[in-house]
C-alpha cells in the first residue's frame, strides 16, 4: 500500500511548514513536497493606506527580520519621495547600514545558536528531547552564553537606532527621525554594561574556529549531504564586486559561476523575475524569466552571496572566505550544509561592519533628511539574512498605494528547500523498510541550512488534516464553533 | 455647596460641571470627548458614566446640585467605564502598531490607564471610509471615534466650520470642506490633527516623528505601573513548569520577544521546561502543560485545530501579542473580500507570470478563512498580554505572575499596544 509520511510542523525554523513524502508499495520514494500552509494578503490589503505607512506595516511580515522589511521598504519609499540611496544624507546612509547590520548579526547569531546548533553539537540523530537550546545551554553553557550576548548585542543597536528591538522605527521617508547621541554610541564601545563590539568580533571569529573543526571532522558530510547544482542570487557592490547586504546591483550565477544576471539596477528588477504558482504550497516559486521555470530558479542567503561576490570589504572576514573557497576548490559551491559556514563569515563580516560604523563621527551628525521630486513608484532591494528581499510599491497623487509587489528572500529558496527535502527524501528514506525519527529530522537539517523564515506561517498538529473538507475559501467561523 | 462622592462628602462650587468639581478635589474621571474649551460639554464618547443619585449619567454634561449623590469608583463603574473603552476598540479598526498617532493617542491612553488589555466584545472589522481627497490633510474614518471635538472646535478665521457629520446612524463619519481646509495655517492645522483623541486626522508629512521613549504618553506616563492579578499554578515538587508555545497567524516577534530576557533566560530554564514550541524538537504534546502561549490569530483551519488543541492541553492559555488578541496587522485583509486577496498575490502580481491562473488549493495546506479571528473569538482565553510584541520582561512578569502568584508591577515602557 503505498503511504505518505508528514514531517509536521517543521521545527528550529522561523515560522511553520509542512513536509510530505509520498510513497509507493515498494518503500520507493514518488515525490515529496515542501509546504508553506499561510497566506496572509500584504499586497491587497495594504492597497489604499498612506505610502508612509509601509515601511511600519509590512516589517510585520516578520518578527525575526523585521528591520530587513523596515528597511526594503523605506528604500522603495524614499524614491517615492525623489530619493536613490546614494542622495540621503550620509549619516542616514550610515545609521541605516549600522541599523540592517545589527540585524543581520543578531538573526545570524539566533540562527546559529538557538536554531542551528543543537544538529551540529548532538548530531541529526541524537534524541528530539535534546535537540533544542535548553540542552545546548546545559551542556555548553559557555558557548550558549556567548550566543545570547552576540543576539542581544544586535538588538541593543536596533533599540538605539529603532526604538525597540522588534518592530521599531527608525525611517521616516527620506530619512531617519533619531540622531545617535555620543552616549548611545560609547555603550557598544566601551564594553562596560555589555561586551564591545570588540568582543563580538572574537565571538565570531572563536564560532568560526567552532565551525571550520567541525569541517574538518565530517567534510564528506558535509561536501555530500544536500548537494544538488543551483543558480545563486544576490546583490553586489556597484564599484568592486564586493559582498553587499544593503544596496548593490543584482547578480546571478549558474552552478558552475557563470553569470545568469549580469549585475543589473535594481529598478529593473521586474523585467528579469516571474513568479511561479503550485497548487500545494501558498508560497511562490521565483525565477528568471530568460531561463525559464525549471533552470532559472536560484538560491538566495548566505551560500549564495558568497558565491555571486568576489570578495568582502573587511579584513578579517576576506581572509576566512579564502578558506572557505579552498574548501570548494574555489569553484562555485552548491553544497547545502556549507551555508551554516557561510552565514558565520557574514556574522563576522557585520560585526566588523559595526565597529567600523560605530567608530566613524559621521554616525552622530544632525543631518538626517532629503527631499526629491514625488515619484510614482518606489522599488527598494535589499539583502535581508536571508537573502535578496525585493520591495515595490505604486501610489497615486494622493498618496496612497495602489499596487504592493513582495518577493521576500524565503521565497526565492522555495525551489531550493524543495530539492533539499527531495534529495534527503531520495538519499535516505528512498527503500527504507522502517523510516526512523533521525531520518526524518534529515529532512529538517537540510531545511534548516536555509534558515528559513516561514514566518507568514502557523502551527499544525500532526495528525491533520482533520476536519478541513468543512472549510471552503469562503467557509466561516460560526461552522468552527459549532463543531 | 456641598456633593457627597463615593460616601464622603466634597465642598464644590456652583455652576461647575461634575466632572471638573470632582476634577478639583483630586477625584480623577476618565474622560475622551471633554476637552476644556468647548462648551457645553459634548457628552459624545460615554467614559466618564457615574452614577448620580442611582442614574447613570455622563459627568462632564451634569452640573453639580446641592446634596447630590454621586458614585465614581465602584467596581461596576469602573468595569462599565473600561467596557465603554473596550467597546470603542471593538467598533473602531485601531491597529495600534501602525498607526501614525500611536503613544501620542488619547484613546490609546486611556486604555493604558485602565490595564485594558482585550476587548471583551467581538471586533466588528467594518470597513471605513478614508478620505485622502484634501490636500493636506487624510481623514481616517477606521480610527475615528465621533467624539465631534473637531467639528465643534475647529473654524476658520470668518467662523466656518471645517469639519461635519455626514451621514446616519453607523455610517455616520466626519466629512473635511477641502476649500475651507486650506484656508487653515499650519498651526492650525496642526492644532487640529492634535485636538483629535485618535489619529483620524492626519497632516500628511508629519508622521511617525517622535521616536518610541519621546511621544506624548512615553513620557506623560513613565512612573505609571500596572498591576497584574495574582493567580497561581501548583505543581509537583520535583516538576518544573511546563511551558507550550505556538505560533499560529503571526510574524514570531512575540516568539523572539520570548528571548528578548537575554541571559535571563538562563534563570527561567531553572524552572520552566519547554513541551510542544517552535523552540523545540516536541512535535506533539508529550504530557500536560501549565501555560500554553499563543501567539498569532486565526487566518486558516489549522490555526483553529492548534489553538483548540493547546486549549485541551493547558491549564492556562496566554494570548500574547495584538494578533492574538485582536487579529493584528493580518487582520486588515478582514476588509477586502478573500478572493480577492488570493488573486492579488497569485494571478495579477507584478511579477505573476503571464495567464497565470492557479491559487494553491490542495489537501496537504489548509483552507484559509474568510476572515482573521482574535483567539478569543474562538476558545477561552485566560490572560492577555498585549503589545506588538509583547515587551520582554511584560511576558515574562506575566508568566511568573501565573506561575508564582508573584505580584509583580508592569512598567508604563512595558505596557504597549505597538
Amino acid at each position: 500500500m503505498s503511504k505518505k509520511i508528514i514531517i509536521d510542523p517543521v521545527t528550529r525554523v522561523e515560522g511553520h511548514g509542512k513536509v510530505t513524502i509520498h510513497m509507493d508499495e515498494q518503500n520507493r520514494v514518488k515525490d515529496s513536497f515542501f509546504h508553506i500552509v499561510e497566506f496572509r494578503g500584504f499586497e491587497k490589503f495594504i492597497q489604499g493606506h498612506p505610502y508612509w505607512e509601509a515601511p511600519v506595516m509590512v516589517q510585520r511580515l516578520c518578527g525575526i527580520c523585521p528591520v530587513s522589511h523596515h528597511l526594503a521598504a523605506a528604500k522603495a519609499i524614499d524614491q517615492i519621495v525623489g530619493l536613490e540611496p546614494e542622495d540621503l544624507s550620509i549619516t542616514t546612509q550610515k545609521i541605516r547600514k549600522l541599523l540592517h547590520f545589527g540585524q543581520i548579526f543578531q538573526s545570524h547569531a539566533l540562527h546559529f545558536f538557538y536554531l542551528a546548533s543543537p544538529d551540529l553539537l548532538f548530531g541529526y540523530d541524537a534524541a528530539p528531547t535534546e535537540r533544542n537550546v535548553v540542552e545546548v545551554s546545559m551542556r555548553y553553557p559557555e558557548l550558549a552564553k556567548k550566543g545570547i550576548l552576540m543576539r542581544k548585542f544586535g538588538q541593543e543597536i536596533i533599540k538605539m537606532i529603532a526604538g525597540k528591538r522588534i518592530h521599531g522605527i527608525s525611517t521616516t521617508p527620506g530619512g531617519v527621525h533619531k540622531k545617535v547621541s555620543a552616549k548611545e554610541r560609547d555603550y557598544f564601545l566601551n564594553g562596560k554594561d555589555i561586551p564591545s563590539v570588540e568582543a563580538m568580533i572574537e565571538w565570531s571569529k572563536e564560532i568560526l574556529d567552532f565551525i571550520k573543526v567541525y569541517h574538518s571532522k565530517n567534510r564528506n558530510w558535509l561536501n555530500e549531504f544536500a548537494s544538488y547544482p543551483s543558480g545563486h542570487l544576490g546583490l553586489i557592490n556597484k564599484t568592486t564586486g564586493n559582498l553587499e547586504l544593503y544596496d548593490g546591483y543584482l547578480r546571478a550565477i549558474d552552478s558552475n559561476g557563470n553569470k545568469t544576471l549580469d549585475d543589473i539596477d535594481s529598478n529593473d528588477y521586474q523585467n528579469y523575475f516571474y513568479e511561479g504558482v503550485e497548487k500545494w504550497s501558498y508560497l511562490k516559486f521565483p525565477y528568471l524569466k530568460h531561463l525559464g521555470r525549471e533552470q532559472g530558479w536560484n538560491r538566495v542567503g548566505p551560500l549564495a552571496r558568497l558565491n555571486v561576490c568576489e570578495g568582502i570589504s573587511t579584513p578579517l572576514a576576506a581572509f576566512e572566505r579564502l578558506e572557505f573557497l579552498n574548501a570548494s576548490d574555489g569553484k562555485t559551491n552548491n553544497k547545502t550544509m556549507y551555508s551554516h559556514w557561510a552565514r558565520l563569515i557574514e556574522l563576522l563580516h557585520c560585526a566588523e561592519m559595526m565597529k567600523e560604523l560605530l567608530e566613524d563621527d559621521d554616525l552622530l551628525s544632525n543631518d538626517l533628511l532629503r527631499r526629491g521630486e514625488r515619484r510614482s513608484e518606489g522599488i527598494g532591494i535589499i539583502e535581508a539574512p536571508r537573502g535578496t528581499l525585493i520591495h515595490h510599491y505604486q501610489v497615486d497623487d494622493k498618496d496612497r498605494i495602489t499596487r504592493c509587489n513582495l518577493i521576500v528572500s524565503t521565497t526565492h529558496n522555495n525551489e531550493a528547500m524543495n530539492r533539499a527535502v527531495n534529495w534527503v527524501a531520495n538519499n535516505v528514506i528512498d527503500g527504507q523498510q522502517k523510516v526512523t525519527e533521525s531520518m526524518l529530522n534529515q529532512v529538517e537539517v537540510a531545511i534548516r541550512a536555509y534558515d528559513p523564515c516561514l514566518s507568514c506561517a502557523t502551527h499544525a498538529l500532526g495528525d491533520m488534516p482533520l476536519e478541513i473538507s468543512i472549510y471552503d475559501h469562503l467557509g466561516n467561523l460560526s461552522d468552527v464553533k459549532r463543531r | 455647596m456641598k456633593i457627597n462622592i463615593d460616601g464622603k462628602d466634597y465642598q464644590v462650587l456652583k455652576g461647575k460641571k461634575l466632572v471638573d468639581a470632582a476634577k478639583e478635589n483630586g477625584i480623577y474621571i476618565p474622560t475622551l470627548c471633554h476637552f476644556r474649551e468647548i462648551n457645553p460639554s459634548l457628552g459624545t464618547c460615554r467614559i466618564c458614566t457615574v452614577n448620580v443619585n442611582g442614574k447613570f449619567t455622563t459627568s462632564c454634561t451634569t452640573q453639580v446640585q446641592e446634596g447630590m449623590t454621586v458614585e465614581i469608583n465602584t467596581p461596576e463603574l469602573i468595569d462599565t467605564r473600561k467596557a465603554i473603552v473596550e467597546m470603542l476598540f471593538a467598533e473602531g479598526n485601531h491597529f495600534c502598531p501602525s498607526c501614525e498617532k500611536s503613544g501620542n493617542c488619547d484613546l490609546q491612553n486611556l486604555a493604558y490607564d485602565m490595564g485594558l488589555t482585550f476587548s471583551r466584545f467581538p471586533h466588528a472589522f467594518s470597513n471605513k471610509y478614508v478620505d485622502f481627497n484634501s490636500t493636506r490633510m487624510i481623514m481616517e474614518s477606521n480610527r475615528c471615534i465621533l467624539c465631534k471635538r473637531c467639528v465643534e472646535e475647529i473654524k476658520t478665521h470668518d467662523d466656518k466650520n471645517i469639519f461635519s457629520f455626514v451621514n446616519r446612524g453607523v455610517n455616520t463619519r466626519v466629512h473635511i470642506d477641502y476649500e475651507e481646509e486650506n484656508k487653515l495655517t499650519e498651526a492650525e492645522a496642526i492644532h487640529a490633527m492634535n485636538l483629535c483623541p485618535v489619529g483620524a486626522i492626519l497632516i500628511k508629512g508629519m508622521i511617525y516623528k517622535e521616536p518610541f521613549g519621546e511621544r506624548k504618553y512615553d513620557i506623560l506616563g513613565k512612573s505609571k505601573q500596572t498591576a497584574l492579578n495574582e493567580s497561581r499554578t501548583y505543581k509537583n515538587e520535583e516538576e518544573k513548569f511546563i511551558v507550550a508555545t505556538t505560533s499560529l497567524a503571526g510574524c514570531f516577534g512575540c516568539h523572539m520577544s520570548l528571548l528578548d530576557i537575554d541571559t535571563d533566560i538562563l534563570e527561567m530554564l531553572e524552572v520552566i521546561e519547554f513541551n510542544k514550541s517552535p523552540l523545540t524538537d516536541i512535535k506533539k504534546f508529550s504530557k500536560r502543560c501549565h501555560i500554553g502561549l499563543i501567539e498569532g490569530g486565526c487566518a486558516n483551519s489549522e490555526n483553529i485545530e492548534v489553538l483548540k488543541e493547546f486549549r485541551k492541553r493547558c491549564d492556562i492559555l496566554v494570548a500574547f501579542g495584538e494578533c492574538a488578541i485582536m487579529g493584528g496587522i493580518p487582520a486588515m485583509r478582514n476588509f477586502v473580500p478573500l478572493k480577492e486577496c488570493l488573486e492579488e498575490a497569485y494571478v495579477h502580481g507584478l511579477t505573476s507570470e503571464i495567464g497565470a491562473n492557479i491559487i494553491p488549493n490542495h489537501e496537504d495546506i489548509p483552507k484559509i478563512l474568510n476572515n482573521v479571528y482574535p483567539c478569543n473569538e474562538v476558545v477561552k482565553i485566560d490572560y492577555f498580554i498585549p503589545g506588538c510584541p509583547p515587551n520582554a520582561n511584560h511576558i515574562w512578569k506575566a508568566v511568573q505572575n501565573i506561575l508564582l502568584g508573584k505580584e509583580i508591577p508592569v512598567m508604563h515602557e512595558e505596557f504597549k499596544y505597538d
